[in-house]
């Protein structure tokens, strides 16, 4: 056996390698990734509202120009790449929150059982027994005084923490019969050993699918949101973009370069999401490759 | 053998019970904490309505109180929560904010029909053909179609449905103005043929749009995925070797054990819909619940609120009830536990 002395990146490597989905998927996002990191670069005055000539189509006199102006004389390729790095930032802080309360609470209810398990779970049903949506809608507008972008991020992961831990119980509860995990508590390891050592490393692939899944359905509940004009309206996210694109009617006045960036970005944002968490779900379950 | 069952059965009823009462517990105090005041708002227009004729403070006092008893807003926290539970225990929430003098219960009887009508109905479409798609894809892997399909079903999925709607709305009604998105006035006579066109005129795009996006998107692709996991195990196998006849294979090997997960999901989902959809009923100009209750949570209508997300509760907890208690029926590997 070889001795790797980053583990991690050695079996990134290795997926890199095998699977095509993800490799495609991985580049697609470092794409989407550099693009939005023009946003470092962008100008004091792209937040400023008519500072610009009202819907200019692209040109290439100069950078501000280069995908057009909006209707209320903004730089649509300045917003765009501040855009999806904002829209990421939610996207990770909710992946983050909402994965890990998630497996813990699982974790912690598929292993222990009983009174605890019962306990757990009926919290989790309650919170997916409230409609998701008209929930994050009303914590948004009782925190709106003090709303930023990690506060949006924290309020979609209470509507996405339940199914997380959910699943990963149902994970824990199958695995939990198996063999090698009565053999290990019967061996007297503490549980807590049994579950980082035992359990989590059989989890693992489902965590990391779930992070990313949890990224598109945040990405697309931020958009949601900011289409109720719920979202902070006065920062670019691909949401709030597209809530001005319906605000302006953009689409009925035939500003394509204003409309197609966004839905386009957004698009592919979700489509490499997706093919990384469904090349990395091939890779970590043979079975799915198809074929005998 | 009959004892573990009941008390199975009284122990997941209890959980049940708590499970509704706690989210309706959590949805009230939230509704609690929003800063909007409808009572006061109320009152001020009133006041510049009437003008100096109400300029009185004790009267206007007693138009607060008036109202705050009216939609159960009166006393300390404590006492409005035991009546709205009280309320909630007999269903009956009283007189709507925003669309006073009439209930509650009228306005969601009104809108209701609407949005099961439509969920129901393009959930389960949506359902059925993902689900056959997905199984044949699963047995000609690798075949052109399969690709096609799966190639299809990447783009849409990961497309948030209102962004497909828009662009659904763009060719359809602008573009292309088959269908419109003006309100409408439905025609009196339900049995006329009128009736029939007006509403397939409202249903089929917003329908069209749940369909291709859950029917081509995730019923599609988990089903696929679980064909591919059944063809490669063993029983499947031997059961080819054995010279079982095609059919038998597909109705009883495959389709079969493709059912038991997609039914789950399949239950959930259909336990959701009175919660309306909230962003497919705004982009179409739907008349249904979920726009009703935006609309209510926006003005902090309090009784009409509490009264769709509590039906909607009541949904998903009826739904994934019932499920618990059906499964070890159907699926003979689940026991009551």
């Amino acid at each position: 056996m070889k001795v790797r002395t980053f583990p991690v990146l050695g079996s990134f490597i290795t997926v890199f390698k095998a699977n095509f989905k993800f490799r495609v998927g991985f580049v697609l996002f470092l794409a989407i990734m550099f693009f939005g990191s023009f946003s470092l670069f962008s100008p004091e005055y792209h937040q400023y509202l008519y500072y610009l000539p009202t819907n200019h189509p692209p040109s290439l006199e100069s950078i501000d120009m280069i995908l057009g102006t909006t209707s209320n004389g903004r730089s649509v390729f300045w917003s765009l790449t501040n855009a999806i790095i904002n829209s990421m930032l939610i996207a990770t802080v909710t992946s983050m929150v909402a994965c890990h309360i998630g497996l813990i609470l699982g974790l912690v209810a598929g292993v222990k059982g009983g009174i605890t398990d019962r306990f757990i779970m009926f919290f989790t049903d309650a919170f997916i027994a409230i409609p998701g949506l008209p929930l994050t809608i009303m914590l948004v507008m009782i925190l709106k005084p003090i709303i930023n972008l990690v506060l949006i991020g924290l309020i979609i992961s209470i509507i996405s923490w339940p199914w997380s831990s959910r699943m990963i119980r149902s994970i824990t509860l199958s695995l939990r019969e198996k063999d090698f995990i009565v053999l290990a508590q019967l061996s007297g390891m503490s549980t807590l050993k049994v579950i980082m050592f035992e359990i989590f490393p059989h989890l693992l692939g489902f965590h990391l699918t779930n992070i990313i899944n949890t990224m598109i359905l945040t990405i697309g509940a931020e958009v949601g949101l900011a289409f109720l004009g719920l979202s902070i309206l006065e920062m670019d996210t691909l949401g709030t973009m597209i809530y001005w694109i319906q605000r302006y009617g953009a689409m009925l006045h035939n500003l394509w370069w204003w409309v197609v960036p966004p839905v386009f970005i957004l698009i592919l944002l979700f489509l490499s999401l997706y093919l990384i968490s469904a090349g990395l779900q091939e890779y970590l379950n043979p079975r799915l490759r198809g074929g005998r | 053998m009959r004892r573990p069952f009941l008390r199975y059965v009284t122990l997941r009823t209890l959980i049940f019970l708590a499970t509704i009462f706690t989210a309706f517990t959590l949805t009230f105090l939230i509704l609690k904490a929003m800063p909007t005041d409808i009572v006061k708002n109320m009152v001020a227009r009133s006041m510049a309505v009437a003008g100096a004729a109400l300029g009185n403070p004790e009267q206007i006092q007693k138009m607060y109180d008036m109202y705050y008893e009216m939609f159960g807003l009166k006393g300390s926290l404590m006492e409005q929560y035991i009546g709205f539970v009280r309320r909630f225990l007999t269903m009956d929430f009283g007189i709507s904010i925003l669309a006073r003098p009439a209930t509650v219960r009228e306005i969601i009887s009104y809108k209701l029909p609407w949005t099961v009508a439509l969920l129901t109905f393009s959930t389960i479409i949506a359902w059925v053909v993902g689900n056959i798609l997905g199984a044949v894809a699963s047995l000609i892997e690798g075949k052109k179609l399969s690709k096609f399909l799966q190639a299809l079903a990447i783009t849409l999925y990961p497309i948030p449905y209102y962004v497909f709607a828009l662009i659904l709305t763009y060719v359809f009604a602008y573009l292309i103005p088959l269908f419109s998105l003006a309100p409408v006035r439905m025609p009196e006579n339900i049995f006329s043929l009128e009736f029939l066109l007006t509403i397939l005129r409202v249903m089929t795009l917003p329908a069209l749009s749940i369909i291709i996006i859950g029917a081509l998107g995730w019923w599609f692709l988990s089903s696929r995925a679980l064909g591919l996991n059944i063809l490669s195990e063993d029983f499947y196998w031997y059961g080819e070797i054995r010279g079982l006849p095609g059919a038998i294979l597909l109705k009883k090997y495959l389709l079969k054990n493709i059912m038991m997960p997609q039914i789950t999901a399949l239950s959930l989902n259909l336990g959701t819909i009175f919660g309306g959809a909230l962003l497919t009923e705004m982009l179409f100009n739907f008349p249904g619940l979920g726009l009703l209750l935006y609309q209510a949570v926006n003005a902090g209508d309090y009784p009409l609120v509490l009264g769709i997300v509590s039906l909607s509760i009541i949904g998903v907890a009826v739904a994934s009830y019932i499920l618990d208690l059906v499964y070890p029926l159907i699926d003979p590997r689940v026991r009551y536990r």
